[in-house]
């Protein structure tokens, strides 16, 4: 789970990371509980490249805040809309830094990356002006690593990215996280430090046992629609194009994506990502009837295309589940195209049949049934 | 050299058995022809499922059987004390489907696993199979028939439309691996590619790929550093993913110009690989080549 800087922020200053006092704020009303200024308006969204899609802005009246905040709010960045921003007092007086925790899957431990430049993409600056090593996943020896990389650097810089460094390696044990990156961390002459932007990537794996994590993916579902989808429901589901016109009922992660890949390589114009876990529906009905009403909800969809190869799934059982399930989703209007490939397929052609539902074998003989419907001629 | 040629004779244990994916998978292993020679189950009331004898612990169970193999099917927290037994007990092949694991588990879980010297497939593995001789995990056995292609995922169901397909089309596979879609793993494609060089049923190699992580790259410079001469076919999936979004695996995650569709592709290009847009560009390619 990718945090929102400000979420971000909150979680490193748990464990003694400072960070510039800040409020995040989703309406123009930011009277109250501002730290002085000046200030900096920074747009909320889990991704990057947020400075140059003009969603950063700095601030020196009360004034300004709110006619950034006004600019900020509701664009859409990277397909997703800023619905909130982070007011925060800017840092005068210091140099900048950098240093980054990851896991290091190939190392099957953490990397640690430090430069004495800060404030750009890591990857423009020169390959000998980047310190990086591999630590063991403790952390006393991300410490050690830390305080081996800052060595190479001197005076305020030095001590500050051995002590920013060592603080990072606690709170990336301990929230087991995928990636902490400060970006720029600001340095001032007497060695102390802040950390001026923070990117903090969580692993969804552990969100059940990693409360602090928990509780702000709870506080704020809106932000993280995937990972909160996924920790209550049990699948995944994104919504890949909101003016998509073909949903689809899949599962499995890499099918399911191939075959987005594939539409859109004919010009269709899916709407969701879907791994529904058929495997797993445990002879219930509530994961696939909440899917159609997601499904449902895509403003733009005129038709559902099901697409499960069964590996194990039981067909027969999986269609009756889904014609229950399509009954309690009224909301799904849209005609329903099915291709099913495995186990208990005669099972299936009856059940879907008495349903009404058209069922093909081969791919492209239901993509050219779905095409009917897309391009607004009845079959 | 990581060798997975195991045989229709590997003595082959289920830690979490009695469980709802162990009472089933170890039936269809079993059925395969898998030589499942215990259970293990710690609430252990029975004495044994499928026909296969129940143990309370991996220790007890490969002293008496001689076990070498482990297929885990154990909760995704349990997942890492699962391993850590299997190879406390001798075990040197451990194959874990589970989904979910958490990613420092998988740290340490790998670390333990290479100070032991054995082989993990997994986590997040839709298992892996010697078509004709023995399966260990999912893989449905409609898309196993033996034949010449070395095939390697990280996806369950791209892989068993892929290898459907090409077995509609009657051609086989000879090792088949399911890496798993976890970013922190056992097994990785490029640690195979001494394996896949000098084994002859293998005539060429089928990647099937994702998005996310740099796998298929590390596969790509593995090829070009041991001099790979036979054929190498790749899908990768989720070229049209949004940035930032974990779409279903925990690997299958673009940030920024990492791990994207199009940075594998020109390492794969460049390694001699074809990379195929689509299923069924792939299955024409495959057959194309080697028929």
């Amino acid at each position: 789970m990718y945090l929102l800087e400000h979420d971000a922020k909150e979680l490193l200053a748990r464990y003694q990371i400072h960070v510039p006092p800040g409020k995040l704020v989703s309406d123009l009303d930011t009277s109250g509980n501002l730290p002085p200024g000046p200030w900096i308006v920074k747009g909320q969204i889990t991704a990057g490249g947020r400075g140059k899609a003009g969603i950063i802005k700095k601030a020196t009246t009360a004034q300004e805040i709110i006619e950034h905040t006004k600019a900020i709010l509701g664009k859409v960045v990277k397909n997703r809309r800023v619905d909130t921003v982070r007011v925060e007092q800017q840092v005068a007086g210091a140099t900048e830094a950098y240093i980054s925790l990851m896991i290091d899957a190939a190392a099957a431990g953490v990397r640690v990356i430090m430069a004495a430049e800060g404030g750009m993409d890591i990857e423009a600056l020169p390959k000998d002006a980047i310190r990086s090593a591999v630590a063991a996943p403790t952390v006393d020896a991300i410490t050690r690593c830390v305080q081996a990389l800052a060595a190479s650097f001197e005076g305020a810089k030095a001590r500050a990215l051995a002590d920013a460094g060592a603080k990072l390696a606690s709170a990336f044990m301990a929230s087991e996280a995928m990636l902490i990156e400060i970006n720029p961390l600001f340095v001032k002459s007497d060695g102390t430090w802040i950390a001026g932007d923070a990117k903090f990537v969580t692993d969804d794996g552990a969100l059940e046992r990693q409360d602090d994590t928990r509780a702000m993916l709870n506080a704020r579902t809106a932000a993280y629609p995937e990972a909160a989808l996924k920790l209550e429901h049990g699948c995944d589901y994104v919504v890949v194009d909101p003016e998509g016109e073909l949903g689809l009922l899949t599962t499995g992660a890499g099918l399911s994506m191939m075959l987005i890949d594939e539409l859109r390589a004919v010009g269709l114009k899916p709407y969701n990502f879907l791994d529904v876990r058929s495997g797993g529906l445990r002879g219930e009905t509530a994961r696939l009837a909440k899917v159609l009403k997601w499904i449902s909800a895509g403003p733009n969809v005129k038709v559902m295309l099901i697409n499960i190869f069964a590996g194990i799934t039981e067909l027969g059982e999986f269609s009756r589940l889904l014609v229950s399930a399509l009954s309690e989703a009224p909301e799904l209007k849209v005609p329903v195209v099915a291709r099913l490939v495995g186990n208990g397929l005669p099972a299936a052609r009856e059940v879907l049949s008495a349903a009404g539902i058209p069922l093909y074998a081969d791919l492209d003989e239901a993509l050219a049934e779905v095409k009917k419907h897309l391009s607004g001629n009845q079959p | 050299m990581i060798n997975p040629r195991l045989t229709k004779n590997t003595p082959v244990i289920i830690q979490g058995i009695s469980g709802r994916a162990g009472r089933l998978h170890s039936r269809l292993m079993k059925e395969y022809g898998t030589n499942l020679v215990a259970g293990i189950s710690s609430r252990k009331a029975v004495s044994e499922i499928n026909g296969v004898p129940l143990f309370t612990d991996c220790a007890t169970a490969v002293k008496a059987t001689g076990a070498t193999t482990s297929v885990a099917l154990v909760g995704a927290f349990d997942l890492l004390a699962a391993i850590e037994e299997a190879l406390a007990a001798g075990i040197r092949y451990i194959v874990t489907p589970t989904e979910g694991m958490p990613v420092h588990d998988a740290l340490k879980a790998k670390r333990a696993v290479d100070a032991a010297g054995a082989i993990w497939v997994g986590a997040s593995t839709p298992g892996m199979a010697i078509a004709g001789e023995v399966k260990l995990g999912f893989l449905p056995s409609d898309s196993l028939i033996p034949g010449p292609v070395g095939l390697m995922s990280k996806s369950g169901t791209l892989s068993y439309e892929s290898g459907y397909r090409l077995a509609q089309r009657g051609m086989g596979t000879s090792v088949w691996i399911g890496v798993g879609g976890d970013a922190v793993k056992g097994v990785r494609y490029a640690d195979l590619v001494p394996f896949y060089a000098q084994d002859e049923q293998t005539q060429a190699l089928l990647i099937i790929g994702e998005i996310g992580g740099h796998e298929e790259e590390d596969f790509a410079a593995a090829c070009i550093a041991h001099k790979f001469s036979k054929p190498v076919f790749a899908l990768i999936a989720g070229r049209s993913a949004p940035e930032g979004v974990t779409m279903g695996h925990a690997g299958a995650l673009v940030h920024g110009s990492h791990g994207t569709w199009n940075a594998k592709r020109l390492a794969l290009e460049a390694a001699g690989a074809t990379v195929f847009g689509s299923l069924n560009e792939m299955v024409d390619g495959v057959i194309r080549r080697l028929k």
